[in-house]
């Protein structure tokens, strides 16, 4: 176990989990995207809307994904859904069941956001003659946004660990190269000690970007 | 699509109705690990997390430094990247562990950097004067601190703390991956044995839910609770 050889195993596993990062990326890149369109519907509806049935059907989503495993999400999506005549690609299942989940942690996020703000903003907002929508889009939103933007921040790296789980449905994403090269090569502890640097090296630039616009946007709670 | 849909509905609704006698004692006995996996992993949280918060705020570098490394190494590791190191990983060292035991390690080895993140601030949010006040008093620093400092700490943590717990019975569901025996293992167990993965996998998660929902319910009610109690406090003085 010299460091020679050391550098020589590195060198051989580092390109197959390099392999899995642009899938991991894409999971989370399409999540992320489906998770903030829905989010924010979900978000502007629960803060919006008097429908009382709305509302409940709304609540019900967000505690059913808030308070069920990822996995189950996906075992769901990908085991689940063939039986009744729907089936989902590995990586589209991953991005819809995280992109799912993640809906429920956003407009969570942002529902907050948009509480915190005063209500003079959308009375204002109507006074000067801004229609309902536009007083939503071009007042309150980018408010809210600017707020939340800490917790969307980490809402992003943990969606970013959690597209490992993506593996237990057969996502080639890193970590399921990773249990590939374990079979083939048993360097296992190497592996996965590798396997964690490289998930360290992605969110790094994710933290500090949202740190980054913090600084820029953000507002001091 | 309307065919389709009333055709599964009534599909789901028959094999409830067939399996349900032969399905439930299963997952019955599957979610008692899942609990003690989680609780386990819980209480090794709460202790490991207890010292952390102590080495955090040390004045030690040598004991501050590799604290707040362990911490924040924690908070970037994806949870079953760590299952997985512990379990395959470390038995080449010479250190081998049941899938139960690697699971519970994991968990309360991870939970541990949380829950000390949580203590840290809530302690960080009481008063100065309320340790000063306490050793003016005659306490001495450790009295100080488990009859004034903690108890206040306490209302502050708990709600957090209790939302960790629930992060940590759904991650406990990761266990499955290396082999621990819980609700996900038997889920998938038997989803492969009646060919009905979506009935299987929906109540697999009605098991997370009806124990996650209530405590998050619990957390939010402790937290208005907690926080107006603050603020009437305050108007008070």
């Amino acid at each position: 176990m010299d460091a020679v050889s050391l550098i020589e195993r590195v060198m051989k596993l580092a390109p197959v989990l390099l392999g899995g990062v642009r899938v991991a990326l894409l999971i989370a890149l399409g999540a992320f995207v489906l998770a903030m369109l829905l989010g924010t519907a979900l978000a502007l509806l629960r803060t919006f809307s008097h429908s009382r049935s709305l509302q409940l059907a709304m609540a019900a989503y967000t505690e059913w994904h808030r308070n069920v495993p990822g996995i189950a999400h996906l075992f769901i999506l990908y085991f689940g859904l063939p039986a009744i005549g729907i089936k989902l690609p590995a990586v589209a299942a991953a991005i819809i069941g995280l992109g799912l989940i993640g809906a429920a942690s956003v407009g969570e996020i942002l529902a907050a956001g948009l509480r915190s703000l005063p209500a003079g903003q959308r009375e204002a907002a109507l006074a000067v003659g801004l229609t309902p929508w536009q007083a939503i889009y071009l007042v309150l939103l980018p408010q809210a946004v600017r707020i939340v933007l800490p917790n969307f921040g980490n809402y992003a790296c943990q969606l970013l660990k959690d597209t490992s789980i993506a593996s237990a449905i057969a996502a080639p994403e890193i970590m399921f190269f990773a249990r590939n090269l374990v079979t083939a090569t048993f360097d296992t502890t190497l592996i996965y000690l590798l396997v964690i640097a490289l998930y360290a090296a992605l969110l790094l630039p994710v933290g500090l970007g949202f740190v980054w616009m913090g600084k820029r946007w953000g507002v001091a709670r | 699509m309307m065919l389709i849909s009333a055709r599964a509905t009534d599909a789901v609704a028959t094999s409830f109705e067939n399996y349900l006698s032969d399905w439930l004692p299963r997952f019955g006995e599957a979610a008692l690990v899942t609990a003690q996996l989680s609780l386990l992993g819980f209480v090794l949280a709460l202790l490991l997390g207890a010292l952390l918060t102590a080495a955090l705020d040390s004045r030690h570098a040598l004991l501050r430094l590799p604290t707040q490394a362990y911490v924040q190494f924690m908070r970037t590791v994806p949870l079953l990247a760590l299952l997985l190191l512990i379990y395959f990983g470390l038995p080449p060292l010479g250190l081998s562990f049941s899938s139960f035991s690697a699971g519970a390690l994991g968990l309360g080895l991870h939970g541990a950097a949380y829950v000390a993140v949580i203590a840290r601030s809530a302690l960080q949010s009481l008063h100065r004067g309320q340790r000063e006040a306490a050793l003016a008093a005659g306490l001495t620093p450790w009295s100080a601190f488990v009859h004034v400092l903690l108890p206040q700490a306490m209302r502050v943590m708990l709600p957090p703390l209790l939302n960790t717990y629930v992060a940590l019975l759904k991650d406990s569901s990761l266990c499955a991956l290396i082999a621990c025996d819980e609700l996900m293992l038997a889920a998938r167990a038997m989803a492969s044995e009646y060919f009905l993965p979506m009935q299987i996998f929906l109540l697999a998660g009605l098991f997370y839910f009806s124990v996650a929902f209530p405590l998050s319910l619990l957390s939010r009610w402790l937290e208005r609770r907690l926080h107006t109690g603050r603020r009437s406090l305050g108007a008070s003085a």
